[in-house]
């Protein structure tokens, strides 16, 4: 296992974000977690991310239990929020995060051109569209190559042309995955599991099957 | 040496953008000729009053800007330690903290008349006292940036905390500007041994104030 939640509880002050939630994560497994607006996902992958600490439970990422340096660097992670500074050009921001990570330089170009951003790398980031911006935290993201990439809600935001570019991005990527989304067709085509989070709970952890029937149940 | 690249990144941006600096820069000129219009004796810690303000809205900016365009998290998941962090925004504050004081004291002491008789450790005192405010201000901005009054809650923690630097650097400026030095280790001694200890108490709470 990579990732290993076990009873994992947050709290906001007197909010409960998650109770109790358990669920795993495999090499090389892409899971969604699915839910509503407010259900807990952005939480769960905060805390697997080290961006803020469990309340109460056992987080296990890497097979550690403090997510430090050592595990970051086995991180990507791709947010709604690019993670990036606008008023830095693209190949500034991703020399940035290279240095950050150790990374040799040549991996930047790499990335850009895959990306389809290598002509306009001088440019600053707040000049570029939500979906340029949307590919240069992808290939920030990558920098590191990470074994384990957490996508939270990463097409938010995207028209349907980017949308279409992100998923044909993420089919050449073989590593494990955790995956937020709040669409069940986008849950099924990416993942092969999915964990259904509900109010901060964890009220499905299965196959990527008949998500649409699944919802139904539990929500009823 | 991540907190060097943390400290060119924002240099890089401020220099472009010149959101801090300009505004910085302004407010001093200002002060300075909002004292000399009303101030008819003016008093060498007129300076240091210019300075304390000025950082006051300034340094914080390194840490507050991160939080307002959601970079902060960026730094979260990348590795690289709070400390680094903090000593690379340390290190902004202070290049900053010293173009202030090389564009504000040739200004000061033109306008006031008012030329030490030791410039260069009067000079030396207040680069000391600033650094000692950077520190400062810099470790508290970590403390606030949670809070949503949080430009309005720094200045009122820093005021009491950065009180005995104040009142050490003011008392050492005054001396070099008369060349009176006698007793002046006193003060640098608390302004050097307050900016230590600041850093070190900033080094030892970053890590549980960065992470909620």
């Amino acid at each position: 296992m990579i990732v290993e939640l076990k009873d994992v509880e947050k709290s906001f002050g007197r909010f409960k974000a998650l109770k109790r939630i358990t669920f795993s994560v495999k090499e090389n497994e892409r899971v969604a977690l699915l839910g509503p607006n407010g259900s807990g996902k952005t939480t769960t992958v905060r805390i697997i991310s080290g961006q803020i600490r469990p309340t109460a439970g056992e987080v296990v990422v890497f097979g550690k239990r403090k997510i430090d340096d050592e595990v970051k660097k086995k991180l990507g992670v791709v947010s709604h929020n690019t993670f990036l500074y606008e008023d830095l050009t693209a190949f500034e921001n991703m020399k940035f995060f290279a240095g950050l990570y150790g990374v040799d330089e040549s991996r930047i170009r790499e990335l850009l051109e895959e990306f389809d951003l290598w002509k306009r790398r001088h440019d600053l980031v707040r000049n570029y569209s939500r979906g340029m911006k949307q590919r240069l935290s992808i290939a920030r993201a990558l920098l590191n190559k990470p074994e384990l990439l957490i996508l939270d809600e990463p097409t938010t935001g995207l028209d349907v042309e980017g949308r279409t570019r992100f998923f044909e991005m993420l089919s050449s990527y073989t590593s494990a995955m955790i995956f937020t989304t709040h669409n069940l067709q986008e849950a099924e085509i990416v993942c092969e599991r999915t964990v259904l989070i509900r109010d901060g709970r964890v009220v499905y952890d299965g196959k990527s099957e008949n998500l649409e029937e699944i919802y139904r149940e539990v929500t009823e | 040496m991540k907190f060097l690249k943390i400290a060119i990144k924002d240099l890089r941006t401020e220099f472009r953008t010149k959101g801090t600096i300009n505004f910085l820069f302004l407010f001093a000129f200002l002060s300075i000729m909002l004292f000399s219009a009303t101030v008819e004796k003016p008093e060498p810690a007129l300076l240091w009053i210019v300075f304390i303000f000025a950082g006051m809205l300034g340094y914080s900016r390194a840490f507050l800007r991160e939080v307002e365009t959601g970079t902060l998290d960026a730094l979260r998941i990348s590795p690289v330690s709070p400390s680094s962090i903090l000593f690379g925004k340390i290190l902004y504050n202070s290049v900053i903290m010293l173009m202030l004081q090389a564009f504000v004291i040739p200004i000061f002491m033109a306008v006031f008349d008012i030329y030490p008789e030791n410039l260069i450790l009067a000079v030396a005192v207040l680069t000391a006292g600033n650094l000692a405010f950077v520190v400062v201000s810099s470790s508290l901005s970590v403390l606030v940036i949670k809070s949503r009054a949080r430009e309005l809650l720094l200045p009122i923690l820093l005021f009491p905390v950065v009180f005995p630097v104040i009142i050490s650097t003011v008392q050492a400026f005054s001396m070099a500007v008369s060349g009176n030095l006698d007793g002046i280790q006193g003060p640098v001694s608390v302004i050097l041994g307050f900016s230590t200890s600041m850093l070190a108490v900033g080094y030892l709470t970053i890590d549980y104030a960065f992470i909620e």
